[in-house]
């Protein structure tokens, strides 16, 4: 289990992690979602204990000292720059972690095999990494902080300058890790992937945490209405009739097509089915973390 | 202690899977001892005799007897060239000087001992007069040797006589008394002449004319036995700064890459990933001494006046140098900017403290600036095991600046380290 509270960290006059506090219960995945310079590698950073916070407390299985040896044995970190040796090949840096790490070494000779299968290296265990692409090299990023199974797991970031074939591998392999029941802290940008990792997740803007919760209870929150486009197959004579079966007044109309805003799309449509109009096609564009991080902030997650 | 050696094996595969770096930390200090000590010591040749040219002009037996003989000296490596390009080579300071036979020195006595016409002209630099005098000395020496050589001929002795002969008989100015007495004396030549076995007359004149004997004695030593004595602790000193600079910069990698950040969320210390760097940084200068030292050893026969203390100034050297790159990694941010302040420092501490050449090559007034730098003290400490038979206390000195000031790099650069990190 994690729990923060009231984390506080400052760097000269910039507020890096403005008063942030959460939990996160064992074998959960936490999300922290927020543009570049939210606050978020701060917040891992403070978690493992790189560095120390001006205020507020950490802790880590009930541990609140992350420096000490047996919490970071038990702590997996993905940083998001790229940890490592590039002058070694994937066997060696996987076997050198796992050396720091104390791993006897009939245990390391089957995790570095799981590792480097799991992220798809196996035939190139023995080449440099510098030889490697860039999603190769993320994933053994990865898989280095999974070698000793960790309890608590931290990724920042994981997936930044990634191709889709790595990015679905490394998706694979953390929703594996879930099912495993471990504990993980997941930092992105990318709404899509808390949508499709975290069970919660905090929106952090300017190192605060804006609202913690999970992705269905947010949207609900903060989202905003559902956006529909309904396609008839005749051409819309009677406006006056339809606006009856629509509840929203904002109604737009181009030809055979309406638009309009709802927070409850089924209902809504299932009502304008009523209006006797035979539907072509309907598009449902439901609320997702973008128009939550835009509604609570006004600004999109990449700006 | 046993993830400090983990930590410190795997730096030294990053760092020898560079070629550019193996080259930096082995192979550049080994050429640097090579080429400065072959210089220091004419080409690496040993002690070699006085260069001078001999311009042969009469082609007599006797020159050429002559001239075997000037060659057979140790004191002279002779060159054979014509009048003209032996004096151009004098003028040049190419070669001590040249030696011309002129022509009829093979004449017989009378143009050997010719005092109004000498027929041996020797062309040297005025300036150069002891070289001159010895050189002389050594004509002379070779000319009695090639005459002992006509003395045993007896025809040649015979023709000299009736030569004589005949001239007494011909002078106008000698009293007839006199005259008969060179006569008598002459034909007692001819009977001597005749009457001895060419074995019997050889014996009398065996060996050299003159000669000297020679008791080799070592003078004490007060000074480097071989001039790879001198390039041999600048050449550690450079092995140790481009490890120091190399390492230095690894460091500044890791932090910058991200590697760094990983071992700091390992079941580790700082304490340990510091002391695995520098311990990396000591085994891989140790192995590179052993390279260096065997290469002295074998290819320059260099020899090691204390060994224990030359062990203990290497250490000393290192542990300086350790704790200098640990104070150099912190200086820049980057790669290019630690880099680049790290071998600006080393280069200046190299010129000051006499890496790049001999303190003794440098003007007087720079030489105390050269205290400031830890390649002097390095170097000091060096050469006092190699070849300033230094005492356990005159060691100390430069021992105690070097461990002083590595200590004090080390700690600096780890608060520096820290300072940054957080």
């Amino acid at each position: 289990m994690i729990e923060v509270k009231n984390l506080h960290k400052k760097y000269e006059n910039i507020i890096a992690v403005n008063d942030v506090s959460f939990k996160v219960d064992k074998g959960r995945t936490f999300g922290l979602l927020g543009p570049n310079g939210a606050g978020k590698t701060t917040t891992i950073k403070l978690l493992c204990g790189i560095i120390k916070p001006d205020s507020g407390t950490v802790s880590l299985n009930g541990r609140t000292d992350p420096t000490l040896i047996d919490v970071r044995r038990s702590l997996g970190v993905v940083p998001q720059t790229l940890a490592i040796y590039e002058e070694l090949s994937a066997e060696k840096n996987l076997r050198f972690i796992g050396r720091m790490y104390g791993l006897d070494s009939q245990i390391l000779n089957s995790r570095i095999a799981e590792c480097l299968e799991i992220a798809g290296l196996s035939k190139r265990k023995k080449e440099k990494v510098a030889k490697y692409s860039g999603g190769m090299k993320r994933r053994l990023n990865m898989v280095c902080s999974l070698l000793h199974e960790p309890s608590i797991l931290l990724l920042d970031e994981p997936t930044v300058g990634v191709d889709p074939q790595s990015r679905n591998l490394i998706f694979n392999t953390i929703e594996k890790i879930k099912k495993q029941g471990r504990t993980i802290i997941y930092t992105t940008h990318y709404m899509e992937e808390a949508e499709r990792l975290c069970d919660t997740v905090a929106i952090l803007d300017h190192g605060k945490i804006l609202d913690i919760d999970n992705v269905a209870n947010l949207i609900k929150k903060h989202g905003g209405p559902s956006h529909i486009e309904a396609e008839f197959e005749e051409i819309i004579s009677d406006i006056e009739k339809i606006k009856k079966y629509v509840d929203n007044t904002e109604i737009q109309f181009e030809n055979n097509i309406i638009r309009f805003k709802t927070s409850r799309p089924m209902e809504s449509l299932a009502k304008l089915n009523q209006s006797g109009l035979r539907f072509h096609s309907i598009k449902v564009q439901t609320a997702n973390l973008e128009d939550v991080f835009l509604n609570l902030t006004g600004r999109r997650l990449r700006d | 202690m046993k993830k400090v050696f983990f930590l410190a094996a795997k730096d030294i595969r990053v760092l020898m899977s560079d070629r550019g770096n193996i080259f930096w930390v082995l192979g550049f200090p080994l050429i640097f001892a090579f080429f400065f000590g072959a210089i220091y010591s004419d080409a690496g040749d040993g002690p070699s005799g006085m260069k001078i040219a001999v311009v042969d002009e009469d082609n007599s037996s006797f020159s050429t007897s002559y001239i075997s003989k000037l060659e057979e000296s140790d004191a002279l490596t002779v060159i054979h060239l014509e009048r003209d390009q032996a004096l151009e080579q004098v003028r040049k300071s190419k070669i001590a000087a040249a030696v011309i036979i002129k022509k009829g020195m093979g004449d017989g006595f009378e143009a050997i001992f010719n005092r109004d016409e000498p027929k041996i002209e020797i062309a040297a630099d005025p300036s150069r007069k002891m070289e001159s005098g010895y050189l002389q000395g050594l004509l002379a020496k070779a000319q009695f040797e090639a005459l002992s050589g006509n003395f045993t001929d007896k025809n040649w002795m015979q023709d000299q006589v009736s030569q004589w002969r005949e001239e007494i008989e011909e002078a106008n100015d000698i009293d007839t008394k006199d005259a008969n007495l060179y006569l008598d004396l002459f034909d007692s030549y001819d009977n001597f002449f005749n009457d001895i076995n060419d074995q019997d007359l050889k014996m009398g004149f065996d060996g050299d004319i003159l000669n000297f004997s020679q008791t080799n004695l070592s003078r004490e030593s007060d000074g480097p036995l071989t001039p790879f004595q001198i390039t041999f602790p600048q050449a550690i000193l450079w092995g140790i700064l481009g490890c120091a600079a190399t390492f230095a910069i690894s460091i500044v990698k890791e932090r910058t890459s991200g590697t760094f950040q990983r071992l700091l969320i390992g079941p580790i210390g700082k304490a340990h990933i510091l002391a695995g760097k520098g311990a990396a940084c000591f085994i891989t200068c140790s192995f590179i001494m052993c390279i260096q030292y065997i290469g002295a050893k074998l290819f320059f026969k260099m020899p090691v006046g204390n060994l224990s203390f030359f062990v203990l100034a290497y250490f000393c050297t290192i542990f300086c140098f350790v704790g200098l790159m640990m104070l150099i990694s912190t200086l820049g941010r980057t790669e290019q900017s630690a880099g680049g302040a790290g071998w600006a420092i080393i280069m200046i501490m190299a010129m000051l403290g006499g890496g790049m050449m001999p303190l003794y090559f440098m003007p007087v007034w720079l030489r105390p600036f050269s205290n400031f730098s830890p390649v002097k003290w390095g170097i000091y400490a060096l050469e006092g095991a190699i070849w300033r038979n230094f005492s356990l206390i005159e060691m100390s000195t430069p021992c105690l600046i070097l461990l002083a000031i590595g200590l004090a790099s080390f700690l600096l650069g780890v608060y520096n380290l820290h300072r940054q990190e957080d």
